[in-house]
């Protein structure tokens, strides 16, 4: 059985990590003390751009090369660290935050040495309120240290950290409308380019770098340990550990650290396979927003890489692994996502903002009963006509589940169209309005 | 001329400027209209509508050689995006590729549409957009004409939602393009719209208080490209295509904005032909497209039921109504040759008034005094030695620009040209403020600089050592004439005048100076020959014969009280006035909408207004009322038509020389090409089709002019004791506003005084207040905030019907009349 390989999840194996003095005699802050000490800004930027850390957020860009496109002599820079953790099913930030909160503090102060910036913002989702406080706790420490705010470590570089909580919108996730709401705007993405690395694209439109709390708990390891040490794990394109939040119909649901390219069999099965026995017939893979897999053997066997899901036609995402067992009405789980996607689309582009107003109201017929064959062909055209029409990704995620439970679960869509779905769906619990 | 690169746009290669946007050059150089709804070209693209998606792409070069890569066929390989583009967030480049004609770009755009329509009540037989709906039209033009939608799952949402008494919103009709946020804030800078909630439910609010807190609100309703949002003015009032739309001219400030009134036959007026409402029209070099509320709003004392119909003449201590005939020969029979004449022009006369106005009055006496109302400001010959010069245009204002706004509250006075410096501002111009008091451009200012009221000449004297001057390419000074007597503010203009001389700001476009005049055609006034120096005399001195034209010098400024002394007055006016009520003979004239004419703009550019409105009794054109007064008296010729008393204008003020009627309505390909047929583009704003007017050049243009200095004596007047501040507030009482209907009478609120704290020992804010002021108390609700400085008050004019002083005032006494309400 595949075991877990602990960089991040620490406290799983040093319950109170979370402890400024346990986390130092852990080895605490050694790579913020050798960047600092040993390594120019570029030494750090090349080193993480040899480690190939990929952006844990769900994109999966290259990290170090992120960090190395902001401009070298401009006056002001930010680091903005996005711990809005929103997706469905996505845990992972969460138990960073609350379990090893110094460990992302260090990456974060890290990254912000690299590019010298002038201060880091943690913007941390609306839920979050106690965990931004216990943060501001630790940051505070962090400046009596002398690790953070002015002269960090005596090296003439001063960099304050500020926390700041969202207000519970899904799509200030999404970097350029998460960089709108810090700066105290409507939280809806912007137009790129520019790119926040670029001038006029960041914060308060200065060059900002934006990472996932993932990513940046992985720097000081990577520091400790050398790029070569990083790239040994997991594969050669996805390097690295991984945490997998596991939930839905699964034995054991909870965060799992492993190495990248570890199978979805092999999850399963450590995360104690289906609950109370049952067979398992589907995978988000990422949360609402991939499209959904049938845990056919193909999928069961193939590693959880960013390459190879996207070659099952799905991504990996944030490894936010719901799953689904043989007793699940697909197309009530689908209703259920296009009434989180309504609810979320932030309404800036016609398509979103009008489509899945649309593919929720056309689920609404198909799961009352109501629906005839030409509405579920209704739910494929209106999801061709958002595909690709939108400044960001809410969009394109919202289509996800539609289209791949039809290609995938068809069978279940025409029980709904003989009558035979209501009855079934009227023995689920009633879905919550939104 | 930026550089030209070469773009592909539907396979024909155009040269275009580098980095304009693409919806901008598709249009003007291609004729492509790309459609938009978000996209307004006087604002940041933020590609939200999806309707302008494009297939882009880039023609691929070797990095090492920069050849362009062939491919077999020879042809240039492309990049292509593998998505499409929102053309409207792309900024061209050398070599760039766009498809806007293949079934991907068709398709995209007949998706947008029916996904706007989905969500769209499609009551366009009754909407007041329809006809003239951007909507509608891409419907025609892109829609796919069926939708795969239920009509019955569509979203209900209400329809009359008030923002402010001026504007409407209706819910359903809103396609959330952000334009009118966007206006709000990018534009004028009062963001006082905002959107709500977040998906479907995304929807405009308002957040100020009062609502909709803006003197710009009205052209929020051109550039909504849907009819979600509409005046309360114009809303089921007419449908666009009954409407003919004639080109004229702001009445109520100096910077000349072109407009456009909409008119119809109406029934309920009389069956004459009236304004319906009034639309921007697009003069890039004046207003660009938008004008205020003011202008938009204030149409309505054109046919207020208070305009006079017929000559009225005095019999006894009444004023009783008489023929034409009647009136005039009563005229005759009181001018007696060589008696000393006065005549006083309001700010709304056009230049054939004014020159008709002085060839009577000289008629009667050569040595008559040519005024004009309200005398708070001189120095009409500055400007036409120093004004900015020739193709001046704060659209080309940047960086490197210095704006120097001194004594006026520029928003309350001249609002486009408080738009237009913001605007200017926000591309890099730097805003110098000098002012007694903190006002709103403030905000946009690289520097404010305070100096006491009485001191406003050294501010000025001292700006030549100010950093913001001396490293200034471009220099421009607007002058106001805030807490200053009629001398003071001729020594301001001076030292106006100087600095720009000193410093070599003269004689050349983005240079020069502008004098914020209180109305439409003061410029022109004092190049036809008036002037407020001479109104100041006459007030001293009052003639035997007045001439009063186009205003209500008795009603409204407490210094004029004295010209009732006067043996014999005869008054044109719109309305009775207090100043008819001391008339011997009032004689009815037209409005501007009537009839035709032209103005000279604080930018000294003449232009010309055309009849629109059907004409309101027997009431008569100005210039045609003095010249049958002179006609009775010498029996000289009349001119016909307006364009011929032009001509003899433009013969004898050298200013005027070769301006002719049909050279002030030339008009040229303005960019970017707002108005028009192309409503989804720039919105409902007006084509210009009555005339860019002509900027005549200022003498310091001349070749080898070297402009002379300036005499100030820089004295500084301090003032003792309070003193009062009159200040001037956009919207007011005066004598056309006032005759706005009910829906203005709401904003511009009842009288107020601002006291600064340290002067408000005894008063508390909101207290209504007696200010005695020469013996004559006023009564005002008091604001005590420190927007007034220690020792002043400022006392807005025309919010009464009682007349209040003009120039700077010792206050006797404030007493309190009435503790606040609920103190």
């Amino acid at each position: 059985m595949v075991e877990e390989r602990l960089i991040l999840l620490r406290d799983k194996e040093i319950p109170d990590i979370n402890n400024y003095d346990v986390y130092v005699k852990n080895g605490g802050f050694d790579a913020l003390r050798k960047c600092v000490s040993d390594h120019s800004p570029a030494d750090v930027i090349q080193i993480v751009i040899d480690s190939n850390l990929r952006g844990r957020g769900g994109a999966g860009f290259s990290t170090g090369r992120k960090w190395s496109f902001i401009p070298k002599d401009h006056p002001v820079k930010y680091v903005a660290v996005n711990a809005d953790e929103s997706e469905p099913g996505t845990f992972k930030d969460r138990q960073i935050l609350e379990n090893n909160p110094y460990q992302l503090l260090e990456g974060s102060l890290i990254c912000a040495y690299s590019i010298q910036a002038t201060a880091i913002y943690i913007y941390c989702r609306g839920e979050f309120w106690d965990l931004a406080h216990d943060l501001e706790a630790c940051i505070e420490k962090l400046h009596k240290e002398n690790l953070a705010g002015e002269n960090i470590l005596g090296s003439g570089w001063s960099c304050p950290i500020y926390v700041h909580l969202g207000a519970g919108a899904y799509i200030c996730g999404e970097e350029s409308a998460m960089l709108s709401s810090l700066q105290g705007l409507l939280g809806q993405p912007r137009v790129r380019p520019p790119f926040p690395t670029q001038v006029g694209g960041g914060l308060y439109y200065e060059p900002t770098v934006v990472n996932n709390v993932e990513t940046l708990a992985n720097v000081p390891w990577i520091i400790n340990n050398g790029a070569d040490a990083y790239l040994a794990i997991g594969t050669p394109e996805s390097p690295g550990t991984k945490i997998f939040c596991m939930s839905g119909h699964i034995q054991n649901p909870g965060n799992y650290e492993v190495p990248l390219g570890t199978t979805i069999g092999d999850l399963i099965e450590l995360a104690g396979g289906g609950q109370n026995g049952k067979k398992l017939k589907a995978l988000l893979p990422s949360g609402a927003s991939g499209p959904v897999l049938p845990l056919t053997d193909e999928v069961l066997n193939a590693p959880c890489t960013y390459e190879a899901l996207a070659s099952l036609g799905s991504t990996l995402g944030s490894a936010s692994f719901i799953f689904m067992d043989e007793d699940t009405d697909m197309v009530w789980a689908t209703h259920r996502m296009m009434e989180f996607f309504k609810h979320e689309s932030c309404g800036k582009c016609t398509p979103c903002r009008e489509g899945t107003h649309w593919l929720k109201a056309l689920m609404d017929r198909v799961l009352a009963g109501d629906a005839t064959e030409s509405d579920v062909e209704r739910l494929e055209v209106v999801s061709i006509q958002m595909a690709g029409k939108s400044l960001c990704a809410l969009n394109d995620f919202a289509i996800n589940p539609v289209l791949s439970t039809l290609k995938h679960f068809r069978s279940e869509y025409d029980a709904y169209l003989n009558g035979e779905g209501a009855k079934a769906a009227s023995k689920k619990p009633v879905p919550a309005k939104a | 001329m930026s550089e030209l690169v070469t773009i592909y746009i539907d396979g024909q290669p155009y040269e275009v400027p580098k980095g304009a946007n693409l919806v901008d050059v598709a249009k003007f150089y291609a004729d492509n209209g790309i459609p938009v709804f978000c996209y307004h070209p006087k604002m940041e693209p933020v590609g939200m509508c999806r309707m302008c998606l494009v297939e882009l792409g880039t023609i691929m070069r070797d990095r090492d050689s920069g050849e362009v890569i062939t491919g077999e066929n020879g042809e240039p390989q492309v990049r292509w995006f593998p998505k499409l583009q929102t053309a409207c967030t792309t900024t061209v480049t050398d070599g760039m590729v766009v498809r806007t004609n293949t079934d991907a770009v068709i398709e995209a755009r007949d998706d947008m549409i029916e996904f706007l329509l989905t969500s769209h009540p499609l009551d366009c037989p009754i909407c007041d957009k329809g006809g003239e709906c951007p909507l509608q039209n891409l419907t025609m033009a892109h829609g796919p004409g069926r939708s795969v939608f239920y009509w019955e799952d569509k979203v209900r949402l209400a329809k009359h939602v008030p923002l402010g008494e001026l504007i409407y919103l209706d819910r359903e009709r809103c396609i959330q393009c952000a334009r009118c946020t966007r206006f709000q804030d990018e534009i004028v800078g009062d963001d006082v719209l905002a959107f709500h909630e977040r998906g479907r439910e995304l929807q405009i609010i308002t957040v100020s208080d009062p609502p909709f807190d803006t003197y710009f609100s009205g052209n929020t309703t051109d550039i909504c490209p849907v009819g979600a949002l509409t005046t309360a003015d114009f809303r089921f009032e007419a449908r666009p295509w009954e409407l003919k739309d004639i080109a004229s001219l702001d009445v109520y400030g100096p910077e000349g904005a072109n407009i456009s009134l909409s008119t119809r036959l109406d029934r309920d007026a009389g069956g004459i032909v009236i304004i319906k409402r009034v639309m921007p029209r697009q003069n890039e070099a004046v207003n660009e497209i938008w004008i205020s509320d003011k202008t938009r709003f204030g149409h309505h004392h054109t046919r207020a039921a208070e305009r006079l119909t017929k000559p009225k003449v005095r019999v006894g201590d009444r004023l009783v109504e008489a023929e034409w005939d009647h009136a005039l020969e009563v005229i005759r029979k009181h001018i007696k040759p060589n008696v000393s004449v006065g005549a006083i022009a309001g700010p709304t006369l056009s230049n054939e008034d004014l020159w008709e106005l002085r060839k009577l009055a000289q008629a009667v006496n050569a040595g008559a005094k040519l005024s004009i109302y309200p005398a708070t400001m001189t120095g009409g010959d500055i400007i036409a030695q120093v004004g900015v010069g020739v193709g001046t245009n704060f659209k080309d204002m940047g960086s490197g620009t210095t704006i120097v706004v001194v004594a006026s509250d520029i928003e309350e006075e001249a609002p486009i040209w408080y738009l237009r410096t913001k605007v200017a501002g926000d591309r890099g111009a730097k805003i110098l403020v000098l002012n007694a008091r903190e006002t709103r451009l403030d905000h946009y200012a690289a520097d404010s600089i305070r100096y006491d009221y009485g001191a406003a000449v050294s501010a000025v004297n001292d700006l030549a050592k100010h950093e913001a001057v001396t490293n200034a390419e471009n220099l421009v000074l607007i002058c106001g004439a805030e807490g200053m007597t009629l001398e003071q503010h001729g020594e301001l203009m001076n030292a106006c005048a100087n600095l720009l001389v000193s410093t070599g700001h003269v004689g050349r476009p983005n240079n020069g100076l502008l004098a914020v005049w209180e109305g439409a055609n003061v410029q022109g006034a004092f190049d036809v020959g008036f002037s407020t120096e001479a109104t100041a005399e006459m007030m001293a001195k009052v003639p035997d014969l007045l001439f009063i034209a186009g205003c209500d010098p008795i009603g409204e400024s407490a210094e004029a009280a004295g010209l009732s002394k006067a043996k014999f007055i005869v008054v044109n006016s719109l309305f009775d006035t207090p100043t008819t009520a001391v008339a011997d003979v009032v004689l009815p004239s037209q409005s501007f909408a009537e009839r035709d004419g032209t103005f000279t703009s604080g930018e000294r550019r003449v232009q010309r207004f055309y009849p629109a409105q059907g004409v309101i009794g027997q009431s008569q054109t100005d210039w045609r009322i003095f010249a049958s007064i002179r006609n009775g008296l010498n029996g000289s010729a009349v001119q016909r038509l307006t364009a011929g008393v032009f001509k003899e204008l433009a013969g004898e003020i050298a200013a005027y020389e070769g301006l002719t009627y049909p050279a002030l309505a030339v008009v040229e390909r303005q960019f970017p090409d707002v108005g028009g047929d192309d409503l989804y583009y720039g919105g409902t704003a007006y084509q210009n089709n009555g005339g860019l007017g002509v900027q005549y050049p200022a003498t310091s243009e001349a070749e080898g002019a070297k402009p002379s200095k300036f005499a100030t004596k820089g004295k500084k007047t301090s003032y003792k004791g309070l003193t009062a501040i009159p200040v001037n507030r956009l919207y007011d009482r005066g004598y056309l506003f006032k005759y706005s209907d009910e829906l203005m009478q709401q904003r511009i609120g009842e009288p107020f005084v601002v006291i600064n704290p340290a002067d408000a020992a005894n008063i508390a804010g909101g207290s209504r207040v007696g200010v005695t002021i020469d013996g004559v108390q006023y009564e005002a609700l008091a604001v005590v905030s420190e927007d007034a400085p220690k020792g002043f008050v400022l006392m807005p004019k025309r919010l009464t019907s009682q007349p209040g002083p003009f120039a700077p005032a010792a206050i006797e006494t404030i007493e309190v009349i009435a503790e606040p309400v609920g103190a």
